[in-house]
């Protein structure tokens, strides 16, 4: 051996690094309830599949005789692993060292795993903590200049959104950068209680006059209902889980496609119950998860956003062991109305399937876009056309199940119109541009108001239309394609998976302007 | 407090439960009428049924609070 002193050395700074900010600071991340690091590395990986890049960078101190005498190891703890036997790239901040701030990371290490997923095409997993590499009033007195801020590395960070999976962990307080990295993600999740998101906070906020917590800064309570993060967990292990979870119906990268796994449930399962799951009476709501739920794969359902856009869900799924993404209304909320918050949901998650080439799958009951004042006020109709137009540029293969309502222009965007999509309706559809509810009013008012009883009038009308209104009739003009038995529709999307599956092409999405 | 907050807008319909009435979650507590649906608010903790705070056929406001619980 003729290297012994170099390597000895090597080693050495590599257990000192693992002592992280110290005993005392690592003591105190625990007693706040938080995992160190290198402990969060260990319970996301694979076992024992983790391999550090740069475990010795830090800030060091020599003594006259060029002895190491004091070393504190860079707050980002940077390398690759596996999850699920398929590679990944981790940036872990540690927040045991100066809070995660810059004055502790080194520019060149903090990019690494950024460059590291985009150039050897792997998915990216930042846990964030603290404020994430963002700056401190501290660094002036070391530069002794002012600077012009720039994020270095946000080339990478929005270039990897089109190629690789990115996921965000807010593991504690993130504020400014911190925050950025977070929400510059295909999927994001915070901690109940443990994770707060802001662009600045608390101390600083005081400044502008509000005197809050963390927690009612930006807590989850907040942030996994407006949509800065997709969902809330209970604990780090359950965003550990989530993030396996979520990796694994997606491709290593967009010149890949999603894998089939192999099919546990039988893809010609009839499902009875779903012959009484919506209601004769129209004014009545149904539970549309345990129809989703009963459609796809058993067990397979992941649902995305929980917690906001709540007229809509969305979430990822198998069927016959194809990984799809599901879009379905929730009659729950607002009757399944979109809404601007469920429109934005929908753009994000119609971008995530286009961008890794998941066919989609929709589950309609849409009585229109929500109407009234604070619908207006929430400027519905600019997230509804974006949402729209997200639905008309996407080239992955579609699938619609008109389950009950299907009205206006919300109702129109029930698939793309670029090209041909399988569609298919149950027996409950009820479509049209209007309600008649809301339309007759419109439509018929001097008929009515000539009439010596208005109350009789509007009645004749409505008793008139009705007897048109069936689906059936919609299907003698094929402006409805097929009418299905509810308990076949696994079926029939078990079959659309099969024809679209080879459809699926690899490739980086380009996106035309959207309003 | 804990109480039962209506997440949407619309008119407030109906009760399904009483002051002293112990709710759990996802309890159906109260009827809101919204884009021409009766739907269902589901409580979201458990608890015992204080006071119901809102008059009926009445709008109520996303976020509103129906009903205290204690």
């Amino acid at each position: 051996m003729n290297w012994k002193d170099e390597l000895d050395e090597l080693a050495r700074r590599r257990q000192l690094a693992e002592r992280m900010g110290g005993p005392e600071k690592v003591q105190r991340q625990h007693d706040s309830g938080k995992l160190t690091v290198r402990e969060r590395i260990e319970r996301l990986l694979d076992p024992g599949s983790f391999h550090e890049a740069g475990a010795v960078a830090g800030a060091t101190k020599y003594d006259a005789d060029g002895q190491l005498i004091d070393f504190r190891p860079s707050n980002q703890v940077v390398g690759h692993g596996t999850i699920d036997g398929r590679p990944v790239a981790i940036a872990g901040d540690d927040f045991t060292v100066r809070g995660g701030a810059s004055d502790a990371r080194i520019l060149e290490k903090s990019l690494y795993p950024e460059k590291l997923a985009h150039d050897l095409c792997m998915p990216l997993i930042r846990l964030v903590d603290g404020t994430g590499g963002g700056g401190s009033v501290k660094d002036l007195e070391k530069l002794g200049f002012t600077y012009v801020p720039r994020v270095p590395g946000w080339d990478t960070i929005a270039e990897n959104l089109a190629r690789v999976p990115v996921i965000g962990l807010a593991l504690g307080p993130v504020a400014g950068l911190g925050a950025a990295r977070v929400a510059a993600t295909h999927y994001s999740l915070m901690v109940k209680g443990l994770s707060q998101i802001f662009a600045a906070g608390p101390p600083v906020v005081a400044h502008i006059g509000e005197q809050v917590t963390k927690e009612e800064l930006g807590g989850s309570d907040i942030h996994a209902r407006n949509g800065t993060v997709d969902d809330e967990v209970a604990s780090e292990d359950e965003a550990f889980a989530r993030t396996r979870r979520f990796l694994s119906y997606l491709p290593r990268n967009v010149y890949e496609l999603p894998a089939r796994t192999e099919p546990t449930d039988d893809a010609k399962r009839r499902v009875e119950a779903l012959s009484i799951a919506v209601p004769r009476d129209t004014r009545r709501v149904y539970a549309m998860r345990p129809i989703v739920e009963a459609v796809v794969d058993q067990g397979s359902f992941f649902e995305i956003g929980k917690l906001w856009g709540r007229s809509v869900i969305t979430g990822l799924a198998r069927l016959d062991g194809w990984p799809v993404g599901v879009i379905a209304s929730d009659p729950y909320h607002y009757g399944g109305a979109w809404t601007r918050s469920s429109c934005e949901k929908m753009t994000r998650f119609i971008d995530l399937a286009q961008i890794f080439h998941l066919p989609i799958v929709h589950l309609v009951d849409v009585p229109g876009f929500l109407i009234g004042v604070e619908a207006e006020q929430a400027a519905t109709i600019r997230y509804g056309v974006r949402a729209m137009t997200a639905i008309e540029q996407s080239t992955v293969p579609w699938c619609t199940i008109i389950v009950r309502k299907c009205f206006g222009v919300a109702g129109a965007a029930n698939r793309p119109h670029n090209r041909l999509s399988l569609r298919y309706a149950w027996p409950s559809g009820e479509w049209g541009s209007l309600p008649l509810a809301g339309g007759i009013e419109a439509a018929y008012k001097a008929e009515i108001e000539a009439s010596s009883d208005p109350a009789a009038a509007r009645a004749r009308i409505e008793e008139r239309l009705k007897a048109v209104t069936s689906p059936v009739r919609t299907a003698e003009p094929f402006s409805i394609e097929e009418i299905i038995d509810p308990r076949d529709t696994r079926r029939v999307l078990c079959e659309f998976i099969r024809l679209a599956a080879p459809l699926r092409q690899p490739g980086v999405s380009q996106f035309a302007a959207r309003p | 407090m804990k109480r039962v907050q209506t997440p949407i807008t619309g008119t407030l319909r109906s009760y399904a439960v009483q002051p002293g009435d112990q709710v759990s979650v996802g309890q159906e507590v109260a009827i809101v009428e919204s884009m021409k649906m009766m739907i269902p608010v589901l409580a979201e903790q458990d608890g015992k049924v204080r006071a119901l705070v809102h008059p009926l056929d009445q709008l109520v406001h996303e976020g509103d609070t129906l009903m205290e619980l204690e």
